[in-house]
């Protein structure tokens, strides 16, 4: 008998949400601010990404429009890492706090409850710019737009999503063993801008580790490839779904074995 | 189900500590090392807590009180013993045992910081799946113990401590739970809030039949809402039984004050057994100039004191 099942984790997600935009809403200065920051970053983003094209038109074959493809394939894929598990990054802190305790005294999942406590509304900015940048380069790269190549588009965005957030819950969940977890938090969230280029661009052991060990080449290069390369689509390519499924799962094993080991010393 | 709310038996708590060395040297050692101590937090600890009970659960700093809460709500897997909350494992049942618990640490909400508190309400509700019904009882209940109606629509983020602590409060009962812990839920508080909230605690354990163990430092608690009291130290419980008859070991106790020359109370805890009350004062009178005498019943304060001090009974 499980009487709290997936609707009911959906629906106390939807009303947490709810409320926690109303009350954003009444701080219009902050939620202001965030929203240029988060356009002011994204728009740096590409113009990095401009410069770097004006000097090399092609990279390993790649050409612009396929370029700014991936981009935009990984900014909607980076968006709900970014807005759901946003909370990761003061996992460290509650744990050194102590203040992490609380979350253990609900009946409910502690990890839902852990990240159904912060929405990161910032994310939606980067959304609405990573559609735009990967809907205008689907029209250029002369991708054909049916029912067929939509849901792959979906499936493997929310796939290509899955290995971000499996490596943040993982790099965050380090904080229940170690001290300096906030550098390995650092360096993961670093490494989401390796998923901008082409995997293939990397060589030898680099792609090995892109791969398996830290899968940044999920977050964009392998499901991408479902739609720019129909014709020669890498094993890979077609396993990410599950791939995605099974870091997801294991990171999040990782997280509640670091909350079950965790000693809750001080009080 | 049985009568009891709580049952402990032999219960051992151990914490692996490594072994810090000193300097960069020692640093670098310690990330290979596996030079563990072994420190027990609890040691062979039995309780038993019947339903509708308030026990005040005292014992001095790093005693092991906090220890044994985190073991009752499930957080912590004891050593070895055996707990039995509701007649449920609380390590192994964590999600169920939660359902029928309601915990409050005194210095940390538990509520969400940026809602209006009656929206916490409303998610705790949803989240406990209370039914509408018991919920607007437990509302009116709220109304007729406490004047909520300042705090209700106030984010917590904007509430004063007292305010917070008195939230905390009504949102653990709100399930209407068989069990509270309450950790030390008037510290910080001025005495007009901390009469407040031992009258709440005590108006809803009435009402609700509710288990309350209670930690605290305050006697001033522990007199106005316990009669039992468990008293534990070093891990070790030293004293299980009512306060009274914790009173009467010190019967023979008084507290002598005397007010000096230059208007200080001068305080002195006096066992009438051995040592003759006149025999102090004149003592004092020779080196002081005293202004004014008395001498008062010892108090739970000053008992709790001895007992911290002499370890054991």
């Amino acid at each position: 008998m499980n009487k709290r099942g997936l609707t009911f984790y959906l629906s106390i997600y939807r009303k947490v949400l709810i409320q926690d935009l109303k009350s954003k809403m009444s701080y219009r200065a902050d939620f202001v601010i965030s929203t240029i920051g988060m356009i002011m970053t994204n728009l740096a983003g590409f113009i990095t990404f401009m410069i770097l094209f004006h000097n090399f038109p092609t990279i390993n074959g790649w050409d612009y429009h396929h370029m700014l493809f991936l981009y935009g394939f990984s900014l909607v894929a980076l968006t709900p890492v970014q807005c759901f598990f946003d909370n990761n990054w003061n996992l460290r802190f509650m744990v050194q706090s102590g203040d992490f305790i609380k979350y253990c005294f609900r009946p409910i999942n502690v990890f839902f409850y852990f990240m159904s406590e912060v929405f990161d509304v910032k994310g939606l900015g980067q959304l609405a710019f990573g559609l735009g940048t990967l809907i205008y380069a689907w029209h250029h790269t002369g991708i054909p737009v049916t029912i067929l190549t939509v849901s792959q588009a979906i499936l493997f965005l929310l796939t290509a999503s899955l290995f971000m957030i499996a490596i943040m819950n993982a790099a965050a969940a380090t904080c229940f063993w170690i001290q300096g977890s906030g550098y390995v938090m650092v360096i993961m969230f670093r490494f989401k801008d390796f998923a901008k280029y082409p995997a293939n661009i990397f060589s030898g052991i680099f792609k090995v580790v892109f791969t398996f060990i830290i899968p940044i080449a999920f977050v964009a290069y392998y499901p991408s490839l479902v739609l720019l390369t129909p014709s020669s689509v890498p094993l890979l390519s077609w396993l990410s779904p599950a791939i995605g499924i099974l870091f997801f799962f294991l990171s999040y094993k990782f997280w509640m074995l670091g909350v079950s080991k965790y000693d809750f010393t001080g009080s | 189900m049985a009568d009891e709310a709580i049952l402990m038996k032999n219960v051992c708590k151990d914490f692996k500590v490594l072994n810090r060395h000193e300097g960069l040297k020692g640093s670098i050692q310690d990330l290979f090392s596996r030079d563990y101590r072994t420190v027990s937090a609890v040691k062979d600890v039995s309780v038993t807590v019947n339903k509708g009970e308030i026990v005040g659960y005292l014992g001095p700093n790093g005693a092991g009180k906090s220890t044994t809460i985190k073991m009752m709500t499930g957080v912590l897997e004891p050593t070895s013993g055996q707990i039995l909350v509701n007649g449920l494992v609380p390590y192994k049942d964590r999600t169920r045992n939660c359902e029928n618990i309601g915990v409050v640490f005194g210095q940390r909400s538990q509520l969400w910081w940026s809602l209006p508190l009656i929206e916490s309400f409303k998610l705790l509700r949803d989240i406990y799946l209370v039914p509408q019904k018991e919920y607007e009882d437990m509302i009116a209940l709220y109304r007729s113990l406490v004047d909520i109606e300042p705090i209700l629509h106030k984010p917590v983020r904007q509430m004063s401590l007292g305010q917070r602590t008195l939230s905390d409060i009504l949102a653990a009962f709100l399930h209407n739970p068989g069990i509270v812990f309450l950790d030390e839920p008037t510290i910080g508080l001025d005495v007009s809030m901390k009469s407040k909230i031992r009258d709440l605690i005590r108006g809803l354990n009435k009402e609700k039949h509710t288990t309350v163990i209670l930690t605290t430092h305050d006697m001033g608690d522990v007199d106005a809402l316990c009669r039992r009291i468990v008293i534990i130290d070093k891990g070790k419980k030293i004293y299980d039984n009512d306060i009274e008859h914790l009173k009467s070991y010190f019967g023979s106790y008084r507290t002598l004050r005397m007010r000096l020359g230059d208007d200080t109370w001068e305080e002195r805890v006096i066992d009438e057994k051995t040592t003759d009350v006149m025999e102090v004062i004149s003592q004092m009178q020779k080196t002081h100039k005293i202004k004014d005498i008395q001498l008062q019943e010892i108090s739970t304060e000053e008992v709790i004191k001895k007992i911290y001090e002499g370890g054991s009974l």
